[in-house]
């Protein structure tokens, strides 16, 4: 019983921004409660493995990552994008056009970004993880976690710009 | 570090969080705080990410997701353990089957062995009893010798005296399992027709092949069917005496 609760009280701590960061990869609801419980799943299965507790975030969000890229495989290859810093001039985004923008017009820039920025955008705005952090979760070097960042961040930045141009103004 | 650059390295700066600690982001804030349109342009950056932050944070699992998580994953251990309870029932039955039915056919009882000194005396008698036929019809022990040699029988027996004497008529060889037995033919008492059966045989067999056979030279007198035999073990051989006659006539030959 108490082994049910444990897994009942870790659920309820951690599907939320686990089922944000599968949506913010899959851009579908059904399959990203589809992959959230497949990673309670496999955490039901192997996560007495896991000997530091501290890191039972981390290794949640890694799974569910480690299921998305296992789901992709065979479908998409990512490209390798260098990060030329001055490659794009930045768009001037205001913060009031920010604030306008609701969750819906967010999640579907975010889908407009590549896929292969996505997971470090997603996991850099949804749940404040550090750089390191997000370099354990998607298991890539922390330079690549900064330079998919910078590379993510500035597409989206193009595409908020847009957005708050073409939405009307009070 | 140019202003543009600067501004590309700020664009993962938040404010509050450990970024500050990034080596580049340090040195791209130490800019800003001398370069007043980086400044600026900064602190609508943070603004921009605090309302980004926020807005992305609202965004929440549909309802339902956590009671179906925790529901499923319950029926699914539900399901594992009355998979494991089966798996043990079941083998628990079969080691019980197994068990039984081992403890049967050890404890069934054996058929009895068929190459033992009853079974031989038995078999042996059915032989002298139900009409054979002679292999060879001759009054001449080494004719006998001669021909169970060739067939591979036991031709070195020894004869008592008084067997010695009698009318001998013929021998015969009978199988016993994989060996062969001699069969030696003799009439005693009173002359019978030519071509008839003689009273008295004596079959001779490798000890061997005869699992219980006696383990000395003392004839064992028994009754077996119609015959009354004497049973008896001399140099590797087994001997076994039979006739019609009574056991006093048989006592005679031994």
């Amino acid at each position: 019983m108490a082994e049910r609760l444990d897994f009942e009280n870790l659920v309820a701590c951690h599907y939320q921004p686990l089922y944000q960061f599968a949506f913010s990869l899959t851009r579908d609801e059904a399959e990203s409660c589809d992959l959230t419980q497949q990673t309670f799943c496999i955490w039901a299965a192997k996560g007495q493995q896991l000997r530091d507790l501290s890191k039972v975030k981390t290794w949640l969000f890694t799974t569910l990552h480690r299921e998305f890229l296992g789901s992709r495989r065979r479908q998409t290859r990512f490209p390798h994008i260098e990060l030329e810093a001055a490659e794009s001039e930045l768009p001037e985004v205001s913060p009031l056009a920010v604030n306008r923008l609701d969750v819906e017009q967010l999640m579907t820039a975010l889908r407009k970004v590549d896929e292969l920025y996505q997971a470090p955008v997603a996991l850099f705005y949804l749940q404040d993880y550090s750089y390191k952090e997000i370099a354990e979760i998607l298991e890539v070097p922390i330079g690549t976690v900064k330079s998919r960042l910078a590379r993510g961040l500035l597409r989206l930045q193009h595409l908020l710009a847009d957005a708050s141009n073409q939405a009307p103004t009070p | 570090m140019r202003r543009d650059e600067a501004r590309i390295i700020l664009l993962r700066y938040r404010p509050g969080t450990t970024d500050r600690e990034d080596p580049d982001i340090r040195e791209a804030l130490a800019l800003a705080q001398v370069d007043d349109k980086l400044s600026r342009w900064l602190a609508d950056q943070e603004e921009c990410q605090q309302a980004l932050r926020q807005t992305f944070q609202k965004f929440k699992a549909p309802e339902g997701l956590l009671q179906q998580i925790i529901s499923e994953q319950a029926a699914s251990q539900r399901a594992a353990t009355n998979q494991q309870w089966l798996k043990c029932i079941t083998l628990v039955a079969t080691i019980t089957i197994v068990g039984i039915i081992g403890g049967a056919i050890w404890l069934a009882p054996r058929p009895q062995a068929d190459d033992t000194l009853v079974i031989f005396e038995r078999q042996m008698s059915a032989y002298a009893l139900r009409g054979y036929t002679m292999d060879l019809q001759t009054n001449d022990p080494e004719q006998i010798r001669a021909f169970l040699r060739q067939r591979q029988a036991p031709a070195n027996y020894t004869l008592s005296k008084p067997l010695q004497k009698a009318a001998l008529i013929g021998c015969a060889v009978e199988g016993w399992h994989s060996t062969k037995v001699s069969m030696i033919c003799f009439i005693v008492g009173k002359p019978l027709a030519p071509g008839t059966p003689g009273n008295f045989w004596l079959f001779v067999a490798d000890q061997a092949s005869v699992k219980d056979a006696p383990s000395d030279s003392t004839p064992q007198i028994s009754k077996v069917n119609q015959l009354v035999t004497a049973t008896w073990v001399e140099k590797g051989k087994v001997y076994m005496l039979s006739t019609t006659a009574d056991e006093s006539v048989l006592r005679k030959f031994l």
